[in-house]
C-alpha cells in the first residue's frame, strides 16, 4: 500500500530526514516511536504535503502513485489522511459545512455521488455516536473553542467519515487524559479492516496498549533504526530511547 | 518649481472637469422636477454655484490621498437626459434574489421605474414613490428634509448630485408605522452609447417610533461603462429603527459614489451594513449627526477588491450629544491588485460624555500585489466616554488552508471558505437569510473565481 524508499527531507538547510523506509501493507497498524526531534512529525507532515519541507531525496508512494507529485488535497483523495497533532482552529468555518465539502470532494474524486442532505445527516449521526461526540459539534465552527480532547475526537471523526485507506495518526494521544484516549482509541480500533493500514506516529507506549501495532519501528536522528513487533515498544518504554539510540551511534 | 506647476494643474477647477454633469441643469426649470419649487431651485442653484468655485480634490486634499480622481474624470461622463422605457419585468429576473419576500422598488439609471417596481400591499403610514411624482404633487412633504440632512455634504460630488437633483426613491413612514416586509431598492444601470451618470437623490424618511428594513442594491446589465453619484438623505424620529443594507454589485467598468447622510433623533437606532463588490472605482461616505439623546448607529461593512479595483469606505461620525453609540465594523478582502480605502472618523465633543464608540476595521490580503489604506480616527473631547478602535491588515494563515487541503477540498474552495469565515460576522447579520445567502454566494463566487497566488 505505502512503500516509502530513502526518503530525504530537510527544513530550510538542515536535513530531518536521511533515508527511511518504510513498507506498509493493506490492513497492517505500524507504530512509529522516538524521541523528541527525531523526525517523526515531518515524515507525517512530508507524506501529507504540507509546506516548508524540501524532498530532497528517494520517493513514497501509495498504491503505486507518487505522492509528491500531488497536492496536499490530490493525496487527500487519493485515501490518505493525516490526524493533525494540532488541529487548526478555523473560526467563521462552520464544521458541518466543512465536513460536507471535504466528503463530496473525496466522493467525487472516487467517482460517487454527493450525498443528498439527509444520507449525509444519518452519516453523520452514525459516525458521531463512535467518538462520542454531541451533535451541537456539527453547528460550531471547526475546531475552535474545542477542547483538546474535543478536537482529537473531531480528528478521528472525520476520519471515520472519510474512510480513508491510510491514516497517520500524528501524536494523537498528546495531551489527552486516560478517558479521552480510551475514546480516541476505541473510535480508532472501529475502523480497523483488512483494507486499511495505519501509521501511529507516537513517542509514548500508554496509546499502544489501546492500539495495538502489527509492527513497531524506531526514528531517530532521521532513519528507521528499529524495527520490531509490539514487543519493541514495551521494551523502549522500559529503557527509554537512550539505549537504542546510543547503540545506533557506537 | 516642477512640483508648484504640478500641483496647480492637479488642482482643475471642477465646473470644467464636471461640465458634463451640469449640462441640462439650471436655468430653464422646464428640464426638471424642480421647475416652479422655489427652495428647491435655490438649493440647485447654490450647489451648483459651489461646484464653480470648489476645485477638483487632488491627492493632496484631505479624504482624497488615496482616492485618484484622474480616471473618473477622463470618462467625460454626461448627465442621463432621458429615461430608459424598454425594459419589461422578465428584464431584471436575473437580479433578483431567490425567495426574497419583499416591496421592490426598481429604478433604471436614476429614474424611478413604475413598470418595473412591484410594491404590492404596502403596510398603514408607508408611501414609497418617485421623488419626481412627489415634488409634483406634494413638494411640502419634503421641504425642510431633502437637502438639509446632507446641507452642503462632504465634498463636490454631493453639490454635483444637489444641483442636478430630479428623481429617486423616496420612503416615507409615518410616527408608529411599521413595514414588516423588507424594501429593496434596485438600481438598475444600462449602458448608453456615450458614458453616463446617473444621479439619484434618494429619501428615507421614518416618523418617530417607525420601523423597516431597507436593501438596497446597485446592479448593472453586463459590463456598462457609466456613473452612478447617489446621495441618500435619511431621516430617523424618536425611537425609530432602521434596519439598511447596501450591496454594491456595479458592473466591473462603473464608477460609484454614495454620500449617504444620517440625522438621529433620540433613541433610534440605525443598522447600516454596505457589501461593496462591485465597479472599478467606488467611493462611499458615510456621514451621521446624533440630534438626540441614546441613539445609537451601527455601521458594519465588508469590501472585496480584485484587480482593476478600488473600494473605498468613508466614515464621519458626530457625536455632539451625550450617551449616543456608534460601531463601525468593517472588513476587507483583497485580491489581485485590488486596492481599498478605508478612513472612520469618530469625532466626540466636550459635550457628548458617556459616549460609547467603537470602531474595527480588518483586512485579509490575499495577494502581495493587492493594497489596504486605512485610518481610523478618534478624536474625543469629552473626559466619560468609552471608545476603541482597531486596524488589523493580515493573511491566510497557511495553517488553516493545509489543513482544508488535506480533508481532500481543493485549495480554490478552501480559501473561499476561509475568506467567508472571515466575513461571517458581517453577512451574518445581514436580515433575511434569502440574503445572507444570496451575499454569501456572491462574495464566494467572486473568491473562488479570483486567481491563487
Amino acid at each position: 500500500m505505502l512503500s516509502v524508499k530513502g526518503l530525504k527531507a530537510s527544513v530550510g538547510d538542515e536535513p530531518i530526514l536521511k533515508g527511511l523506509d518504510l513498507e506498509v501493507k493493506p490492513g497492517e497498524v505500524h507504530a512509529i516511536m522516538g524521541p523528541n526531534g527525531s523526525g517523526k512529525s515531518t515524515f507525517a507532515h512530508v507524506l501529507s504535503g504540507r509546506e516548508g519541507y524540501e524532498v530532497t531525496g528517494g520517493s513514497a508512494e501509495l498504491d503505486g502513485e507518487d505522492l509528491f507529485e500531488l497536492e496536499p488535497e490530490e493525496r487527500a483523495r487519493l485515501g490518505l489522511f493525516l490526524a493533525f497533532q494540532y488541529p487548526v482552529e478555523l473560526p467563521g468555518v462552520n464544521n458541518m459545512y466543512f465536513l460536507k465539502a471535504a466528503l463530496n470532494a473525496i466522493r467525487k474524486s472516487r467517482g460517487e455521488e454527493e450525498l443528498d442532505a439527509v444520507s449525509f445527516m444519518r452519516l453523520m449521526k452514525e459516525k458521531l455516536k463512535i467518538l462520542h461526540l454531541d451533535d451541537s459539534l456539527l453547528k460550531r465552527p471547526v475546531n475552535f473553542g474545542f477542547s483538546g480532547g474535543e478536537k482529537k475526537r473531531n480528528e478521528i471523526f472525520q476520519m471515520a467519515l472519510l474512510e480513508p485507506k491510510l491514516a497517520i495518526l500524528d501524536e494523537t494521544d498528546s495531551g489527552l487524559d486516560i478517558d479521552a484516549l480510551r475514546i480516541v482509541a476505541d473510535g480508532v480500533n472501529a475502523l480497523r479492516s483488512p483494507e486499511r493500514s495505519m501509521i501511529v506516529v507516537t513517542h509514548y507506549q500508554r496509546l499502544l496498549d489501546y492500539i495495538q501495532p502489527d509492527h513497531v519501528h524506531v526514528l531517530a536522528k532521521g532513519r528507521i533504526i528499529r524495527s520490531g513487533g509490539k514487543e519493541l515498544a514495551l521494551e523502549l518504554e522500559e529503557k527509554g530511547y537512550g539505549w537504542i539510540v546510543e547503540g545506533e551511534a557506537a | 518649481m516642477n512640483a508648484a506647476v504640478h500641483q496647480r494643474t492637479g488642482q482643475a477647477d471642477a465646473a470644467e472637469a464636471f461640465a458634463g454633469w451640469l449640462q441640462g441643469l439650471g436655468g430653464n426649470g422646464d428640464q426638471n422636477s424642480a421647475g416652479g419649487i422655489d427652495w428647491l431651485e435655490s438649493e440647485r442653484e447654490q450647489a451648483a454655484a459651489r461646484v464653480r468655485t470648489q476645485l477638483v480634490p487632488t491627492n493632496k486634499s484631505e479624504g482624497w490621498r488615496y482616492t485618484g480622481l484622474r480616471k473618473l474624470i477622463e470618462q467625460g461622463f454626461v448627465n442621463v437626459d432621458e429615461p430608459v422605457t424598454a425594459l419589461t419585468p422578465d428584464d431584471i429576473g436575473e437580479f433578483l434574489i431567490p425567495e426574497l419576500d419583499a416591496h421592490r422598488v426598481v429604478l433604471v439609471n436614476g429614474r424611478f421605474s413604475d413598470a418595473l417596481s412591484s410594491l404590492g400591499e404596502l403596510p398603514k403610514g408607508v408611501r414609497i414613490g418617485s421623488l419626481r411624482d412627489l415634488l409634483e404633487s406634494d413638494p411640502a412633504s419634503v421641504k425642510g428634509v431633502l437637502t438639509r440632512i446632507a446641507g452642503e455634504g462632504r465634498h463636490v460630488f454631493a453639490s454635483l448630485n444637489t444641483a442636478a437633483i430630479d428623481d429617486g426613491l423616496v420612503l416615507q413612514l409615518d410616527r408608529g408605522a411599521i413595514a414588516e416586509r423588507p424594501i429593496e431598492v434596485i438600481h438598475l444601470s444600462i449602458g448608453m452609447d456615450e458614458p453616463r451618470v446617473a444621479q439619484p437623490r434618494n429619501l428615507l424618511s421614518l416618523g418617530d417610533g417607525a420601523q423597516a428594513q431597507v436593501i438596497e442594491r446597485y446592479v448593472s446589465l453586463g459590463d456598462a461603462l457609466y456613473c452612478t453619484n447617489s446621495v441618500l438623505e435619511i431621516a430617523l424620529g424618536r425611537d425609530a429603527v432602521l434596519k439598511h443594507t447596501r450591496i454594491q454589485q456595479e458592473s466591473r467598468n462603473a464608477f460609484h459614489i454614495t454620500g449617504l447622510y444620517l440625522s438621529q433623533e433620540a433613541n433610534c437606532r440605525y443598522a447600516g451594513t454596505n457589501i461593496g463588490l462591485g465597479g472599478t472605482w467606488a467611493r462611499t461616505d458615510l456621514v451621521t449627526r446624533f440630534a438626540g439623546e441614546h441613539a445609537e448607529c451601527d455601521l458594519k461593512g465588508l469590501y472585496l477588491a480584485g484587480d482593476q479595483q478600488l473600494i473605498d469606505y468613508h466614515m464621519d461620525v458626530r457625536h455632539a450629544l451625550p450617551n449616543c453609540a456608534s460601531r463601525e465594523t468593517f472588513k476587507g478582502i483583497l485580491y489581485g491588485k485590488g486596492r481599498a480605502v478605508f478612513d472612520g472618523l469618530v469625532y466626540v465633543a466636550r459635550d457628548a460624555q458617556k459616549t460609547d464608540a467603537e470602531m474595527s476595521n480588518r483586512n485579509l490580503i490575499l495577494s502581495p500585489n493587492a493594497e489596504v489604506d486605512t485610518k481610523p480616527q478618534l478624536e474625543i473631547y469629552a473626559d466619560d466616554v468609552k471608545c476603541s478602535h482597531g486596524t488589523t491588515v493580515g493573511q491566510i494563515e497557511p495553517e488553516m488552508l493545509f489543513y482544508l487541503r488535506s480533508r481532500g477540498i481543493a485549495a480554490s474552495l478552501a480559501r473561499r471558505m476561509l475568506c467567508l469565515g472571515f466575513a461571517g460576522e458581517i453577512i451574518d447579520a445581514l436580515g433575511p437569510e434569502s440574503l445572507r445567502d444570496y451575499v454569501a454566494e456572491q462574495v464566494g463566487q467572486r473568491l473562488e473565481q479570483a486567481p491563487l497566488e
